[in-house]
């Protein structure tokens, strides 16, 4: 192509003055011919018209001439300035927040409106220890919606890739069949449009509008907590696509029967084909995350940024991404490679915010606050059980997480002797073990720290 | 082609497009000429550099249709050095060009107009179209256009990113150290991203004439025009990507004080002195049990400066700065006083400035700290 246009200008230097030629003519690159069609591309908006206006001839018979078929020329600005630095430019990502414009991007493209974002995919979905027992359901699911895991209950803190995950599902079925029902919905939207059904006196309409589903994604049910009547509504919907085989898919930042004010009966059918949780990645897999997020926009980012990163940023994995954006941006701006940034510091102090150490009065108030007691109670001598696993849990979290020794805990928490302390720390230890109830408790609990 | 007009509005027509034909780097000479035609009353003045072009618009008595060329510079210093109030005629012969006034007389030699490069037009198919105060506009824009960079290795910096983020209107510019985001309107209906070359708006900006209230931005994917009433220039958009800079801008910042902004003016200038064998580099620095906000440098062969404000702040922390940046920043700053936003040693300083108690929200200026 490029030599092809080479011989090109070179005939057109013959017939153009010499000013002129290299005004208008540099820079000009052969973009594409095909069919007869030529699309030139020229570095300025003001050359195109010239070339268009007065040498649009001159240029055909050249190209005729070099043995290339001309119908029509089109011409665009493009620039050899275009192909500079790679490296510089950020496409535009999908970001995991999702934005309005590609809302309505996916409801052009389905003529149901689904509320699915079309830029959530499982491909794009890393799957790692933290959330490989959920994915596989997603695929299971599918490749038979309805069946086996009916339905499908995901729980787990926030920035975790729940949304990510049934949105993917609620997509790929799209993909395989086009014909299907899908409504994705937020439950607080869910309770809104209710009301707002009600208020109308259409609540039967309503009904009827979910009954038609084939595929309902409830996202963020924990919200619904003392909304009765919509809950009641839910529980009918639920009943009717469940009988119907068709799949319901939930999901939560707890378990059901931890949600205040759910009906028993909802929260164990909810549970019916088990409830998978997304956990906190670790290390490895929060590198894999990374990597695959520069390999899908085509950047290089050094492995010794990302493990940084991965090291450092311990919340979760949107602020992970966030992070990791806000570092490729900084990088863009600067002109440099994300590690150099890094070894600049700039990223570091952005990140402050994660980093902040958390102090002992923090960690005594949230883990009271979380089990809805004051700390003055928490920290007293009530030998109460669930006082006294409150208690438990502090100080296991204010050695984990702060590394404090057994004497300074036992201040803190206001008992008198460190085996005491050394004492409760064994035994939520133990606990970890089996129950994992307590194993969400705390990572609720540490989320809310650094939050 | 025939024209017969006041001096002071021709003069002032050709003031404003004589200063965009190209000059000497062209390396067509008739980019040096201003194209002059008149259609049926309505006279039109043209130059371009081929990155930009502005035309302007003259309403005439007793004229006759024609085209011509001339070299616009020369052209323009004739016509200002005429007498004021005088009725001038400019009429066409051939490639040459007669200018007269009462006991004036010349004989431009100039080209016939068919060389002269016909003006690229909006795509209107895709064309998104803006308006603005001009108010607006100036103060928005003069706010920015100092953040951008001269480094034309990084062509999509050295412009002014118009931009459209949940339905209003933003310009940002930033050459990498620093960065200036203004609000320009609420409630735009159209997306735009477009990069302007800051030459060109420093060209909108000087040609806005005094009863221009409101401007026309007319946007395709490859250039921009500015109608401003009699004049309408119109520009090549920058073709790259702008950073994605939203994320750079610290939505709270852990050490905020509240400062008088031309004692900061002031003390930041004394510190200048200063710093200038050491890169400019000066140090603001927040005292919590003195209640001072100081800031120094330090020159090993000048000596030292230091300054203090009275201020209360919430914790102690010190940040280094450039000292011509952080001018340049605190003086596009609207209101009396002003926030400085600051973490640590290394997170971007933020400055917005306060009306009263109140933060002006619509412009925030941040600038990176120095390594120290």
């Amino acid at each position: 192509m490029t030599d092809i246009w080479k011989d090109v200008l070179a005939e057109i230097e013959q017939i153009v003055p010499g000013a002129q030629f290299s005004t208008w003519f540099t820079g000009s690159e052969l973009d594409s011919a095909e069919n007869g069609t030529v699309v030139i591309g020229v570095p300025n908006v003001f050359k195109i018209k010239q070339l268009q206006v007065k040498y649009n001839d001159i240029i055909k018979d050249a190209l005729i001439h070099n043995g290339i078929e001309v119908n029509s020329i089109d011409y665009k600005v493009s620039a050899t300035t275009k192909s500079r630095n790679n490296r510089n430019t950020i496409p535009p990502y999908p970001t995991t927040n999702e934005t309005p414009a590609t809302i309505k991007e996916s409801r052009l493209i389905n003529s149901f409106q689904t509320g699915l974002n079309p830029q959530y995919s499982l491909d794009n979905f890393v799957v790692c220890s933290n959330n490989d027992l959920a994915a596989s359901v997603a695929r299971n699911i599918i490749d038979a919606p309805g069946r086996k895991f009916n339905p499908f209950f995901l729980y787990g803190g926030p920035g975790l890739g729940k949304t990510h995950l049934v949105q993917a599902i609620g997509n790929e079925l799209l993909r395989r069949d086009a014909g299907l029902k899908i409504l994705y919905t937020p439950i607080s939207s869910f309770y809104a449009d209710f009301i707002k059904s009600l208020q109308n006196k259409k609540g039967d309409e309503f009904h009827q509008k979910f009954k038609k589903l084939d595929v309902l994604i409830i996202d963020d049910f924990q919200m619904i907590m003392n909304k009765d009547a919509s809950q009641a509504e839910f529980f009918d919907i639920f009943n009717d696509l469940y009988q119907l085989n068709k799949q319901i898919i939930v999901t939560s930042d707890r378990l059901p029967n931890q949600i205040k004010s759910v009906d028993e009966r909802l929260a164990s059918r909810l549970t019916w084909a088990g409830a998978y949780d997304l956990q906190l990645p670790q290390f490895e897999d929060k590198c894999a995350i990374l990597k695959s997020k520069a390999e899908y926009r085509g950047i290089e980012v050094e492995d010794e940024a990302i493990e940084y990163l991965a090291e450092n940023v311990k919340t979760n994995i949107r602020d992970l991404e966030g992070e990791f954006e806000r570092l490729l941006a900084v990088a863009d701006l600067k002109g440099m490679t994300p590690l150099q940034i890094i070894n600049e510091g700039y990223v570091s102090a952005s990140r402050g915010k994660h980093d902040k150490v958390v102090s002992a009065k923090q960690v005594v108030d949230k883990v009271a606050k979380f089990y809805q007691m004051t700390a003055k109670e928490m920290c007293s001598k009530s030998r109460v059980a669930h006082i006294k696993n409150a208690r438990q849990v502090a100080m296991y979290i204010l050695s984990k997480e702060l590394g404090m020794s057994t004497p300074k805990i036992a201040a803190e928490v206001g008992v008198k002797d460190h085996t005491t302390v050394m004492h409760g720390i064994k035994k939520i230890n133990e606990d970890l073990k089996l129950n994992f109830g307590l194993r969400d408790q705390i990572s609720a609990i540490r989320e809310k720290l650094y939050e | 082609m025939e024209i017969n007009i006041v001096q002071e509005k021709l003069a002032k027509a050709l003031s404003i497009v004589s200063k965009v034909a190209a000059g000497a780097k062209a390396q067509l000479p008739i980019l040096n000429n201003v194209l002059i035609r008149v259609d049926d009353g309505k006279v039109s003045l043209t130059t371009t550099n081929l990155d930009m072009a502005v035309v302007s618009y003259l309403p005439v008595q007793n004229s006759q249709n024609g085209v011509v060329t001339v070299p616009a510079k020369l052209i323009a210093e004739f016509i200002s050095n005429l007498p004021r109030g005088e009725m001038v005629k400019l009429s066409a012969n051939g490639e040459k060009v007669v200018a007269e006034a009462k006991g004036f007389r010349s004989v431009i030699n100039g080209a016939l107009a068919d060389d002269f490069p016909e003006l690229p037009e909006i795509d209107e198919s895709k064309m998104m179209k803006i308006q603005i105060s001009v108010d607006d506009f100036k103060a928005g824009l003069s706010q920015v256009v100092g953040a951008a960079s001269v480094d034309t290795t990084r062509p999509a910096l050295t412009g002014v990113y118009f931009n459209t983020y949940e339905g209003s209107l933003y310009l940002a510019a930033t050459d990498g150290y620093r960065l200036a985001e203004r609000k320009l309107a609420e409630r735009v209906e159209t997306e735009v991203k477009a990069i302007v070359p800051v030459s060109s708006l420093k060209e909108v900006l000087s040609s806005i004439g005094e009863d221009v209230d409101e401007i026309e931005i007319l946007l395709d994917e490859t250039q921009v025009r500015f109608n401003l009433g009699e004049v309408e220039i119109t520009s090549k958009l920058i073709d790259g990507s702008f950073p994605d800079y939203r994320q750079l801008i610290p939505k709270e910042s852990d050490i905020t004080v509240e400062l008088d902004k031309s004692e900061m003016v002031r003390v930041t200038k004394l510190a200048a002195l200063f710093a200038k064998e050491v890169g400019g580099s000066i140090v603001c620095e927040t005292k919590v049990e003195e209640e001072v906000f100081v800031v120094a440098a330090i020159a090993n062969e000048f000596g030292e400066n230091s300054s203090e404000m009275k201020v209360k702040a919430n914790e102690d922390g010190k940040v280094t700065l450039n000292s011509r940046f952080l001018l340049d920043a605190v003086n596009v700053l609207d209101g009396k006083k002003l926030s400085f936003g600051f973490a640590n040693r290394l997170d971007p300083v933020v400055l917005k400035g306060l009306d009263g108690e109140k933060v002006i929200e619509n412009y925030v200026h941040i600038v990176m700290p120095l390594k120290s």
